[in-house]
């Protein structure tokens, strides 16, 4: 017990000398201050990795004096989640992007709190006075990716290498099936989870299991897939679809078709809004609006028939123009 | 449903995923096994893994060559292990949380390094599968057990070279001795610290292979957490092998092959929640151990930092 | 003093890495050492990182002084906070003050079932409690996960078809309340605190704690002297799941108010260390749950200050786990030090390789 003591005193010494030493901070006004909470790595060539290039896009827009970017990463549990989001608004950032649907009752606990700082966080739908809430469609770029697969497909076996199952992975599991299921009814698609986001050698095992029972096309979410993309890569001839951002670069001989998702616009939303004063508003991100798209591999175009670009262009305004809807899990 | 699991390719699907996967776990396994055998448990596996994922990966993707990569995987392992030794063994510290200074020190760092030095996700060219020529024709076994990487083999090959090291010489007498009665080994002449040095290193090194594995033998790349807990399970597998390689290579076995044909049981869509598989392997390498239990034996001084002076 | 010296020893190694990242130390250690001291938001925040890894480190305690190591805190905190959560949402009219306390209960029933599994796989089957509990802190996430997303999901998460893992919120009387407005802080803390003098009276002052002690230090005495070794560990790990249950459910009552994935952020195993650096003494956890706490914390601040990789985080508490671990005997022994150098080991020298 005596030397915690110690460690208290030498602690509260260091404190002070520190605090001593240490400058101040001059607060700027005009500045948009952003913080983005990112539960992986700005590098995971996934859903964080996609947020933070859309951040950065608007950054390099706007001009490193105009804004402002704070980034804090592998905040997946929400405990230290709430710690940042709170010591950010505390600092005084005008604009918080708590990027994940795990945020959502961090934001609405400590939002309250902090009535001139505007809070974002997605996949979800429930805004607030100042919390704004984004929701890609994901469901429909899986449709068109999942024609693209029901038609190509030659074993009409189609694999999923999916995280948890749940959020996100739910909506593109569901549309992607639906999208099959439009132009290939025989078309067998086998969705299984590693159970864990991060996983990457599991999978690759599960990516390897769906190639060795026949499968010819891949897709999957969260970080974890770079692992299957890679082991698709070694494996070769099969193609995988690729969600959040295009991962192309990984394997340009295997990812065939990407679903991008614009999250500049998102941000660019979001800091129109709380720079107008706005209350926070539910924020979709669909085909329609342009915030999302569907990217081929320029390097695979030319293997993708004429007649699957067709019917995905034209499932595309389908979808655009409301006349086809894709939908969600309903119970 | 079920029938399709018992399709014989599904069937050498499963068993070749198994016995790839359990790579990793006898690396690690058997290595943990020589550490405590001389009385010291490592609870560090996981972190040093990662450290050997990445200097592993690293190394190949700098100088394009795997063999560098395990090479400074051994090393970094080692460094890891002389770490571990000097405060376990050395300063005598409480092994169980010098472990998870470890596990928390190598787990961040490679991280760190990784940011550092990459900083991007990258595929590097591993190592490619080497069918044994005659044994990987032989049905069945042949792709099962011989057409993998090098890797492999050697994980495979070192349960006869430990268990001949640690029961058929005297240094493996020696460890053992250390491992149950430290005093009377000091009397006897042998330098318990020598011996648990060597042993803790030895482990790490074995266990900064098998995180090589993971980037190099298996994934080809290198991501955040490759781990994913596999250190942790490493060192509960010499505890299912009552510290015996058989034991322990029976244990990693069974815990992967289940894991496999949990996947399996999801690709070929049977219909439970996926929950259920994914736990699989853990329930059964419990209730395993559980059902074969008997009279247990153990190194008697492990965990017990040895102190000459008293 | 040798404890403060091994602190900075590792923040010195710590350093050498700040620069390699490009940051710079003092500006950096400054937001770490003075960050979670300084501020109502720092002070608060270490607190509210304080409760739980005491309460798991008060199971921890338990168990050690049993002679049990016990890393199934994790899964052990998500099965207590599951119990708890189904429990108060399954009684969503009944008074706080009933309701509250009953769903503590739950919770601390739910870990100990977690926890008592391993001890009596190993009691009564001999199987080792390093192993099983390293499988069911897996099978706990699973479990829970499987839980979340099926039978308690939030309605609303279902009818919107996001699935967002997670259960509604529970209902208002059982939330406990914040000490301080505008912060996360709430009365978990002195519950903890509470428990922990609790722990302290139970294992010195009550024959069954006594007899507990006796089984950890000597346990072939205890079975000798005719105490119910086997039962005595069951009995022990028992409690120690029921503290880290306790501490998943104060967890979700006192900050997120629902159950949903990541709560137990790996204080399942922070906790052990917290215990450790108290000396197995419920008292000495509190000091040092708190120092650990803000050890967290600021290596979490310091990483926002000056923009560097969130690994370095774990890194640095590894290294302040390692240096202090390992300068403990120093403290036990003070002639150590000297012995050390007559012998000359050559392996002295590789300090923080």
């Amino acid at each position: 017990m005596k030397r915690w003591s110690w460690i208290l005193i030498v602690v509260l010494l260091l404190t002070t000398v520190l605090t001593a030493c240490g400058g101040k901070q001059e607060a700027q006004t005009e500045k948009i201050r952003l913080a983005l909470i990112l539960p992986s790595t700005i590098d995971d060539m996934a859903w964080s990795q996609s947020m933070y290039e859309g951040v950065m896009a608007v950054q390099k827009e706007m001009g490193e004096d105009k804004m402002e970017v704070a980034v804090s990463e592998r905040l997946g549990n929400p405990v230290d989640a709430g710690a940042a989001i709170r010591q950010y608004a505390d600092q005084g950032y005008n604009i918080i992007i708590a990027h994940g649907s795990q945020y959502q009752n961090v934001l609405e606990e400590i939002a309250p709190d902090y009535p001139d700082v505007s809070f974002a966080y997605g996949t979800g739908y429930e805004a607030h006075d100042n919390i704004f809430a984004y929701d890609p469609q994901a469901q429909e770029g899986a449709y068109l990716q999942g024609i693209i697969a029901g038609m190509m497909t030659k074993s009409n076996i189609i694999g999923v290498v999916g995280p948890v199952e749940a959020g996100d992975a739910i909506k593109y599991n569901y549309g992607f099936q639906q999208g099959v299921e439009a132009v290939n009814p025989d078309a067998e698609v086998r969705i299984a989870y590693t159970g864990s986001f991060g996983d990457i050698a599991k999978a690759a095992e599960l990516a390897k299991a769906h190639m060795d029972a026949g499968a010819d096309f891949l897709t999957g979410t969260a970080q974890q897939v770079v692992g299957a993309i890679n082991a698709a890569k070694e494996h070769g001839g099969v193609y995988w679809l690729s969600n959040d951002m295009d991962q192309s670069s990984l394997a340009p001989e295997t990812v065939i078709s990407a679903q991008v998702y614009h999250w500049e616009k998102v941000v660019q939303q979001i800091i129109d809004a709380h720079q107008k004063g706005e209350t926070g508003k539910h924020i979709v991100l669909s085909f329609a609006n342009g915030a999302l798209e569907l990217k081929y591999n320029p390097q695979l175009e030319s293997q993708i028939p004429q007649e699957v670009k067709d019917a995905v262009e034209q499932a595309k305004q389908q979808i655009i123009d409301g006349t086809l809807t894709v939908k969600l899990p309903e119970n | 449903m079920f029938a399709q699991l018992l399709h014989p390719d599904v069937i050498i699907g499963i068993l070749a995923t198994g016995v790839r996967l359990a790579t990793p776990f006898l690396l690690a396994a058997l290595g943990e096994m020589f550490a405590q055998r001389s009385g010291v448990y490592n609870l560090g596996v996981e972190g040093v893994m990662m450290m050997g994922a990445f200097s592993g990966f690293w190394v190949t993707l700098t100088t394009g060559s795997p063999w560098l990569g395990v090479l400074a995987a051994l090393l970094i392992g080692a460094v890891m292990g002389l770490l571990m030794a000097f405060i376990s063994v050395t300063l005598q510290a409480e092994q169980g949380i010098s472990g998870i200074g470890l596990y928390m020190f190598g787990w961040g760092l490679a991280g760190f390094l990784f940011r550092l030095l990459v900083g991007y996700v990258t595929s590097v060219d591993g190592f490619h599968d080497i069918p044994l020529p005659g044994l990987s024709r032989i049905p069945v076994l042949g792709t099962v057990f011989f057409d993998h990487n090098w890797m492999v083999y050697f994980s495979y090959l070192l349960i006869p070279i430990t268990w001949y090291i640690l029961f058929k010489t005297t240094w493996g007498l020696k460890v053992r001795a250390v491992g149950v009665t430290p005093e009377a080994a000091d009397t006897l002449g042998v330098s318990v610290a020598r011996i648990r040095y060597t042993c803790v290193i030895i482990g790490s090194m074995l266990a900064g292979m098998a995180g090589a594995f993971l980037t190099l033998g298996h994934t080809n790349m290198y991501a955040d957490n490759i781990t994913a807990g596999r250190g942790f399970i490493a060192v509960a597998l010499v505890y299912f092998g009552r510290w015996t390689p058989l034991g322990i290579a029976g244990g990693a076995l069974l815990f992967s092959t289940v894991d496999a044909l949990q996947l399996w049981i999801q690709v070929l869509g049977i219909d439970i929640p996926y929950e259920f598989p994914v736990m699989a392997p853990y329930v059964l390498t419990i209730i395993v151990l559980a059902l074969v239990s008997g009279r247990i034996w153990q190194p008697a001084a492990l965990g017990r930092p040895f102190d000459r002076e008293g | 003093m040798i404890l403060v010296l091994a602190v900075i020893g590792a923040l010195l190694v710590g350093a050498f890495l700040l620069v390699i990242a490009g940051a710079n130390p003092i500006v950096a250690y400054r937001a770490m050492l003075v960050g979670p001291f300084s501020s109502r938001y720092g002070l608060t925040e270490t607190l509210v990182k304080t409760t739980p890894l005491l309460l798991v480190a008060l199971g921890i305690i338990i168990a050690f002084r049993s002679g049990i190591l016990n890393i199934g805190a994790e899964g052990q905190m998500m099965i207590g906070a599951l119990c708890g959560t189904a429990f108060a949402l399954a009684f969503p009219n009944l008074h706080g003050a009933i309701l509250l306390p009953a769903t503590i209960l739950v919770s601390f029933l739910g870990g100990a079932f977690w926890g008592g599994i391993p001890g009596w796989l190993k009691a009564k089957l001999n199987v080792n409690e390093i192993l099983s509990t390293i499988m069911l802190n897996s099978i706990a996430w699973q479990l829970m996960i499987y839980f979340l997303r099926g039978p308690m999901i939030d309605p609303k998460e279902r009818s919107y078809g996001t699935g967002v893992p997670q259960t509604q919120q529970l209902p208002h009387q059982v939330w406990l309340g914040r000490l301080l407005p505008r912060t996360r802080l709430h009365w978990g803390i002195i519950i903890a605190i509470g428990l922990a003098v609790l722990v302290y009276i139970f294992l010195w002052r009550t024959s069954l704690g006594y007899k507990m002690r006796a089984v950890g230090a000597q346990k072939e005495a205890a079975r000798y002297a005719g105490m119910p070794v086997e039962r005595l560990l069951v009995l022990a790990m028992a409690l120690s799941g029921g503290f880290a249950g306790m501490a998943g459910m104060i967890e979700v009552l006192g900050i997120h108010h629902r159950l949903m994935d990541g709560i137990s952020a790996g204080y399942g195993f922070s906790g052990i260390v917290a215990a450790l650096f108290g000396q197995l003494h419920p008292l000495g956890a509190i000091p040092a749950s708190f120092l650990f706490g803000a050890l967290m914390l600021g290596a979490d601040m310091m990483q926002r200050a000056v923009a560097i990789p969130a690994a370095i985080v774990f890194t640095i508490q590894g290294l302040v786990v390692l240096f202090v671990v390992g300068t403990d005997i120093f403290i036990r022994r003070p002639d150590f030090a000297q012995r050390l150098f007559r012998r000359r080991r050559p392996a002295a020298r590789k300090e923080g390789a």
